[in-house]
Parts: structure tokens; C-alpha cells; sequence
């Protein structure tokens, strides 16, 4: 997949620091994610990697750098305006809508194509009625990514699911505003060996059929090695690593960062 | 897969059996599905709404032939329309305020504010008697009833927008404290400033006269209260219709994504400053078009008639009735004021002239001097606890709330859709069968 790698450049995060009072969680990141490919950050717990993603979506805001995503800034974005730009998210801990259903999760997603003024939905307007049929049907159809299982249950509450399909709805809520960039946050965090030999399969499914590029934090190296283009290692809030999936494996920081230094002399 | 409609049920399987109150009690109290089945389909539905409908607009009548049975110097047919207009003028309030906390999610103790608004709104605007920063007495052009409910629903709106903004990144307790603030500053600055004619009061003119093809119909005659009643029932039946229509809409789904998850409700493109500064203004608009009624129907306001426990009253409503439900929110405020005005009042008018108890011998005899028109809340907290403990859902749930558990079948248009993208699906390239590099490391 090495061809992938030499496209424009897509988003683009430029020395971002991010400090919690004397915290500094991420510091001087320099990151670039090109067209169409997936890349992965990867490091031990409290490496800053779910802050950078909070820092992508407008949730943070950096305390000093750049973020530019297709060309401009997203300096001082809500999280809304940064989903209107194209970039789209799921979390590690899981956060759907669990008292609505399966149809509404789906349908709160296209909400930046569903005019939401007060009078087009009061009279129920001919431009908001389009949109919400629209928007129902690509549900259905971004349901149906996942087979059918998800497709006849659309009207039952997503606290109803089981775990693997709760991360599948919370990528079709994320697919709903016609992304560019896809982040996923641990998409096989508490999955079994295959259900993740799944996950990563629908992974580069997405990729294909959504023409994604996709932005991916993940803790099992096997899921990472496996479907990335690149990776980047943080530790401590610092990138101490950057390329392919081979040259990761044999870096002697990212081993000393996952298994500890190697004792002199031993 | 397993339902769980009432993980508050299994956890706690009888809560009176744990206070010692008897197995066969708390498993009576406890045996909600009886009560989901046939409340819920006596008071929702579309049977239910046509039946509920026609009472409603015979009740009129219907209280007429109350005299043949209820003692008239007591239970007037007119004064009991009085009381059935108070209590639409409740049930508007509770659907504004079902809005606001219902949908959305945002405590708001501070309702009344945007009742007092409704209500000076009305006095001012059709009276045109307002009085300058000197005190002075001005008169300004009078505008008709009619377009002072817009007025005033205008105003209490743009008020409740004012009250959002600054609370917009508060949440639960935090608001709750800050919009309690708001409901008691508003009284006070009724009091205190001489514009608002203070701790005298206002008297509001009485809604208008009108003149249609079929003959005048006199909106304020005190002594027939049944055009008014219909003008009520209407701006609640519009009232109704407008909530349904929210709810059922983008707008309505943004309200119920914010109450869930705020955080990924943002992430998933929901602007949470207009949304929340919309149920905030459409709540108080219907709370201010709640004060309007309540001007023109008590004829003479005075702060001291919005207290805190207004807005406590609506809040137990919507909880009793089940909050985020249409039917739930009006039977609950139905059934409070039913309480409030007849229960509360016959039982201490029982207790005060029972003849065992004036005996000062009688170890009840302070009941006597027990008012429970001044202890009322203590009586509505207990409901409200209660309610918590063995109904948290409220009497008519909000079906969101039941997490029913079925499988629903698809719309023949639907399957329709669905094979189309399966079709295509399964020309595309399928996925990839084996993953390089996994295991590796």
C-alpha cells in the first residue's frame, strides 16, 4: 500500500502543544495524514493520543500550534463546525445516543444536511421534507454497511446492541456527514480476536467504499501493523516515531516505549 | 438479546418490602406492567386522544349537568370552568417547561420567570398604561388581546434566550442553581421597580369582545366562562400540535441527542448553541403565552403571586406525568392541580369541622388547627417521592424511556432500498479475506 502514501496532504498538525495546567499531554506534535490512506497513532496509556484526536475535532482547543485540515485552519472551531469541514469521529469509550434508536443514532449524524430553522420544521417545509426522507434512506443505507442486522432492527433503542455492533452504529452516525477524514478511537478496544478480524476487515471496506482517509488510534499492534499505511509512536505527549509499519516494529524507542529499556549488559 | 425495561425494577425488586411494609403491597405497587398496559392505553393513542378530545370540548356541559348531583354553592358549573381554564393555563406551562427539561434536558427551576413575563406583557400592552423612570403614569397606544399573545410569547421568548446564553455551558445542578436565580430575581424586580407598579398590583383589562357571523361572543364574561375555555383549549390543542411536531423533527432529535451525550452530540454536527437557546426560547415563548391567560383570567396580578413554587409545581407535573411525554406532561398537571384545589382543600375542610375532633379531649385535636392549604408542598413532595421510588418513569412513560424491546418490520419502499445497496454490495469488490501482518510483533 506504499503507493497510497504519496498523495496531498490532507490534515496537517503543525508543533501542537496541548498543556492542562502544568501538564503538557501533547507536546510539539508534528503529524501530516495524506489522501486515502490509513494512518495510525500508536503508544502506551497517557500517551496523548485520544488528546490529539480531541484536538482534531474542536473538543480542545491547542494551546499553541496549528491544525490545518483540506487547506485551512480549525482554529477555534466548535466540534460541530470541524464535522462540517469533513472530519468525522468515534470515541473510546463508546458514546451513543442509547434512549434513541438504531434509525435516530444514524439520523442525528446527516444532521448538517437536515434544515434545522424553526420554520421549515414547523410547517414542515417542502426543502425539509426532502431532506429527512434523504436522510432516512441514506441511513438505511449506511446501516446496511454492516449487513442486515442493524437494518431490521432500526427502530430498537442502541442500548439494546451488543458491544461490536455499538462501535458499528457509532461509525454509521460518524459516515452521516459525508466525511473526508474518519478518526477512529479504538475501534477493537474490548473486542475478541474475530470480531477485531472483522473490525479490520469493514476498516479498509470504509476506506474503499467512502473514499476515507482514516485516522486511527489503536492499543493491538496486530490491528495497526496490519491495515496501516503508517504510523506514528507518541510517548509522553511527544511523537518519538514516525513511518511504515516495518520500520516501526524494529525501532529501538518504540520497543524501549512498549517494553522497557534494555538492561546494559544484560 | 434481553429486554430490560426496568433495570430500576430488577435492582430493586420491592422497595416497601425493604421499609417492612408488606410483600403483598410494594408487589401491587410494584407491578407496573398493569399499570403500562392499560393507563397507557387509556390516556395515549389515537383512541384515547378522540376520547379525552370530545371531553374536553363538552366539558363545559358536562359541568352544566355537574348541578344535578354537586351542591351548586359549592361546585358552581362556572366555577368549575374557572378552575378547568387555571389548570389549562398549568398544562400549557408544564408543555413549555417539558421542552426545556423533557427534551432537552436542561433543569430550569426558574419558569416562573417567563409566566410573570407573559402575564405584565398582557397588562401593559392592552391596558397601554405604563409609568415612566419619574413614576409617572404614561399612557401609550393599546394593542388588542390578540396580539399581545404573540407579544408576550415574543418577549418571554427572547427573555429565555437572554437567560440561555450566559448558562450555555452549564449543566445539571450548575444551571439549575443559575435559573433558579433568574425565576426569583424577576419577581423582585417587579416589586422593587416603580415601572411595574410594584406591590400594588395591576389590574388587567379582561380579554375582548367579539363580533362573528353567528353573534358576539364575549371572551371575558365572568359569568359564563365557556368562550374563554374554548380559547384556552385551543392555544393548548396548538400548543400540543407544535410539540409534536418539534419532537418528531430535526430539532427534536438534536434536543433528545443533547440531553443523552452533549459531547457527541456536538461531535455529530449539533450547533449546541442554537439548539439549546432554542428550547430555551420556545420554552419560556409557551410559558409567556401560559402568562398571558393568567393575567387576563386572575384580572389582577401582583409579584407575589409568582413564587418559586410555580415553578416547582410545573417541575413536579412533568415528573408525575412522565417527563418527554405529550400525555404524560397534561395528565400530570391535570392531576397536580386536581390535588392542589379539591383533594387538599376537602380534606381540611373535613378535618376543621369535624365534630369528634373539636372535642379539645380528642388526641387528635390538633388537627384542627392543621392547615393543609399552608403545608400543600409537603404533600406534593411526598407524591413526587413516592413517584421516584416505585415509578421513576412518570404515570404515562415516555416510550423512550421504557426501552421497549421489539423487532420491527421494514416498509415495503424500504426493502426496496435496502436490496438495491445489498445488490450492490455484493457486485463490489468483496473484502479483503486475509489481513497481512496480522499477529505480527
Amino acid at each position: 500500500m506504499a503507493g497510497t502514501s504519496k498523495g496531498e496532504v490532507l490534515l496537517q498538525l503543525k508543533h501542537v502543544t496541548k498543556s492542562f495546567g502544568g501538564l503538557t499531554a501533547v507536546d510539539s506534535i508534528d503529524l501530516e495524514v495524506r489522501k486515502g490512506e490509513i494512518f495510525s497513532i500508536i503508544g502506551p496509556n497517557g500517551a496523548g493520543k485520544t488528546t490529539v484526536f480531541n484536538l482534531i475535532t474542536g473538543i480542545y482547543q491547542p494551546t499553541s500550534g496549528e491544525i490545518i485540515f483540506n487547506g485551512s485552519s480549525l482554529k477555534n472551531l466548535s466540534p460541530d463546525r470541524v464535522l462540517r469541514r469533513g472530519i468525522a469521529r468515534t470515541f473510546q469509550n463508546i458514546r451513543l445516543f442509547n434512549n434513541m434508536t438504531i434509525m435516530e443514532n444514524a439520523m442525528v449524524g446527516q444532521h448538517p444536511f437536515i434544515p434545522s430553522d424553526l420554520f421549515s420544521v414547523t410547517f414542515r417545509l417542502p426543502n425539509y421534507r426532502a431532506a429527512e426522507k434523504k436522510a432516512h434512506n441514506r441511513a438505511l443505507q449506511l446501516l446496511s454497511f454492516f449487513g442486515s442486522e442493524l437494518v431490521f432492527r432500526k427502530e430498537e433503542y442502541a442500548a439494546n446492541l451488543a458491544y461490536a455492533f455499538r462501535r458499528r452504529l457509532e461509525i454509521v452516525r460518524a459516515l452521516g456527514s459525508r466525511p473526508k477524514l474518519l478518526l477512529l478511537d479504538e475501534p477493537t478496544a474490548g473486542m475478541n480476536d474475530a470480531e477485531t478480524a472483522e473490525a479490520i476487515k469493514y476498516i479498509q471496506r470504509l476506506r474503499q467504499e467512502f473514499d476515507l482517509t482514516i485516522l486511527l488510534i489503536e492499543h493491538k499492534l496486530q490491528v495497526t501493523m496490519g491495515i496501516s499505511d503508517r504510523i506514528a509512536v507518541l510517548d509522553y505527549g511527544r511523537k518519538i516515531a514516525e513511518g511504515l509499519p516495518a520500520e516501526i516494529q524494529h525501532n529501538d524507542l518504540v520497543i524501549e516505549a512498549y517494553l522497557g529499556r534494555k538492561v546494559e549488559g544484560a | 438479546m434481553s429486554a430490560s425495561p426496568s433495570h430500576f425494577q430488577q435492582k430493586m425488586q420491592n422497595p416497601l418490602k425493604s421499609l417492612g411494609l408488606g410483600k403483598k403491597i410494594g408487589d401491587f405497587l410494584n407491578n407496573t406492567k398493569f399499570l403500562n398496559r392499560s393507563l397507557s392505553w387509556y390516556l395515549t393513542g389515537w383512541r384515547a386522544g378522540i376520547f379525552w378530545g370530545l371531553v374536553a370540548l363538552f366539558l363545559p356541559q358536562l359541568l352544566s349537568l355537574s348541578s344535578n348531583f354537586l351542591d351548586p354553592t359549592y361546585f358552581a358549573p362556572n366555577v368549575l370552568l374557572l378552575d378547568a381554564i387555571l389548570c389549562g393555563i398549568y398544562v400549557m406551562l408544564a408543555l413549555g417547561l417539558n421542552i426545556v427539561v423533557g427534551y432537552a434536558g436542561l433543569l430550569d427551576l426558574g419558569y416562573v420567570a417567563f409566566f410573570v413575563i407573559g402575564s405584565y406583557t398582557v397588562a401593559f400592552a392592552t391596558s397601554g398604561i405604563i409609568r415612566n423612570i419619574h413614576s409617572q403614569v404614561v399612557t401609550i397606544p393599546a394593542i388588542s388581546f390578540w396580539a399581545a399573545i404573540p407579544l408576550a410569547a415574543l418577549i418571554a421568548g427572547f427573555m429565555g434566550v437572554l437567560l440561555g446564553a450566559p448558562t450555555l455551558r452549564l449543566r445539571g445542578d450548575y444551571l439549575a442553581i443559575v435559573t433558579l436565580g433568574f425565576g426569583e430575581i424577576v419577581p423582585i424586580v417587579i416589586k422593587d421597580v416603580p415601572f411595574f407598579y410594584g406591590a400594588l398590583g395591576f389590574q388587567v383589562p379582561p380579554a375582548p369582545v367579539i363580533n362573528t357571523p353567528f353573534g358576539q361572543v364575549d371572551f371575558g364574561n365572568p359569568l359564563d366562562f365557556s368562550a374563554f375555555y374554548y380559547l384556552t383549549l385551543a392555544v393548548i390543542i396548538l400548543i400540543v400540535m407544535f410539540n409534536i411536531l418539534l419532537r418528531n423533527s430535526s430539532i427534536g432529535r438534536a434536543w433528545i441527542a443533547i440531553r443523552e451525550d452533549e459531547l457527541a452530540a456536538s461531535a455529530s454536527g449539533v450547533n449546541l448553541v442554537r439548539i439549546k437557546l432554542m428550547a430555551f426560547g420556545l420554552g419560556a415563548a409557551i410559558g409567556g403565552i401560559g402568562g398571558v391567560f393568567n393575567g387576563v383570567m386572575t384580572s389582577s396580578i401582583s409579584y407575589d403571586q409568582f413564587s418559586f413554587q410555580v415553578s416547582i409545581s410545573v417541575l413536579i407535573m412533568i415528573v408525575l406525568g412522565g417527563i418527554g411525554s405529550i400525555p404524560g406532561v397534561i395528565l400530570g398537571a391535570i392531576l397536580l392541580r386536581f390535588i392542589d384545589v379539591y383533594v387538599i382543600s376537602t380534606i381540611s375542610t373535613m378535618l376543621q369541622t369535624n365534630i369528634a375532633l373539636a372535642n379539645p379531649a380528642n388526641p387528635f385535636h390538633f388537627l384542627v388547627s392543621f392547615n393543609l392549604n399552608t403545608t400543600k408542598f409537603l404533600i406534593f413532595g411526598l407524591i413526587l417521592l413516592l413517584m421516584i421510588i416505585l415509578r421513576p418513569q412518570g404515570i404515562v412513560p415516555n416510550k423512550r424511556r421504557q426501552l421497549e424491546l421489539q423487532g420491527v418490520g421494514l416498509a415495503p419502499e424500504e426493502l426496496s432500498v435496502v436490496g438495491e445497496i445489498e445488490r450492490e454490495e455484493s457486485g463490489a469488490s468483496a473484502p479483503p479475506d486475509s489481513v497481512e501482518g496480522l499477529g505480527d510483533i
